[in-house]
């Protein structure tokens, strides 16, 4: 069995927390990604690309449905990873699936944007 | 913060504050708030409240006075929206504000552009720009901006109705 992972952010208006169980890596953002935490972010979206390769994931689920609000910047640092993962040899790409909230009205048209940047790998759920 | 007016359905508010990271989102979960109690569509009050956050960060990073003013006025009955915030800058990002304005009131699909620009984003770092495209695509608001020595006034407000368009 592989050995267990586990990311974490926690500051006073944001949190981000990553996990692998079996072959699918869990990723739940909540509160408040401004850029008062972008640094936070870019770090912890570098470090759990870095463990879905190590570990030849297939997908990722990402849960914003807890996320209040998303600025440009912290839009930017997953345009980063998703471009990162389009970039990759096909054999080592992998789906990200968004999570979101129907009633967290941002979210509808900014995962929109970011899922027309590569519909091949980003898919998002209400 | 300057009291605000409020009708039955619109409301203005106005703020004189110190511009830095922390107090962006406290403003936005205000203007959120009142602009929530009025009713109407809350994909518009999430417009509004999203142009107020993208408009008083960019203040944050690259204000150079000691205030900036905001104003924010929010019709829900008509889904009118105006955000307006004047703060002083310097010339050279007063330059950079001014030929990104032209290029996005230019652009024939304002979604098109921004998701070239997101593109872009992460090669540009924190100069991308991103915010006010995405007032343009996502917010579905014109940008105007007007200067006045040191300071720049950028403007995010709702396209006329088509009726008052077509006159």
């Amino acid at each position: 069995m592989a050995e267990p992972w586990h990311e974490a952010v926690q500051e006073s208006d944001f949190s981000a927390e990553a996990s692998v169980q079996e072959r699918h890596m869990d990723v739940a953002l909540s509160g408040t990604a401004d850029f008062m935490v972008k640094g936070h972010l870019d770090r912890f979206l570098r470090s759990l690309h870095a463990e879905v390769q190590r570990r030849a994931l297939t997908e990722v689920s990402v849960d914003v449905r807890r996320l209040e609000f998303m600025n440009s910047s912290c839009l930017a640092s997953f345009v980063w990873w998703i471009s990162t993962v389009q970039e990759q040899p096909a054999e080592d790409r992998y789906r990200i699936v968004f999570l979101s909230s129907p009633t967290v009205y941002w979210q509808r048209r900014s995962l929109g944007a970011l899922a027309t940047l590569a519909d091949d790998i980003i898919s998002v759920q209400l | 913060m300057v009291p605000g007016t409020a009708s039955s359905a619109s409301l203005k508010l106005e703020f004189r504050l110190r511009p830095h990271a922390g107090i962006v989102s406290v403003v936005r979960r205000f203007v959120e708030e009142r602009c929530a109690k009025l009713g109407g569509d809350p994909g518009s009050v999430s417009r509004v409240t999203m142009a107020t956050h993208e408009l008083l960060e960019n203040a944050a990073k690259y204000s150079v006075g000691e205030y900036v003013h905001l104003k924010v006025e929010f019709n829900a009955s008509c889904d009118s929206i105006r955000t307006q915030l004047t703060n002083e800058t310097t010339p050279v990002h007063r330059a950079r504000l001014r030929e990104r304005i032209r290029l996005l009131q230019n652009a024939q699909e304002s979604f098109d552009l921004y998701q070239t620009l997101m593109r872009r984003s992460f090669e540009a770092g924190e100069e991308s720009g991103l915010g006010l495209a995405r007032i343009c695509s996502e917010g579905e608001l014109a940008l105007a901006m007007g200067e006045s020595e040191n300071t720049v006034t950028i403007v995010a407000h709702s396209h006329p109705p088509r009726n008052s368009q077509d006159g």
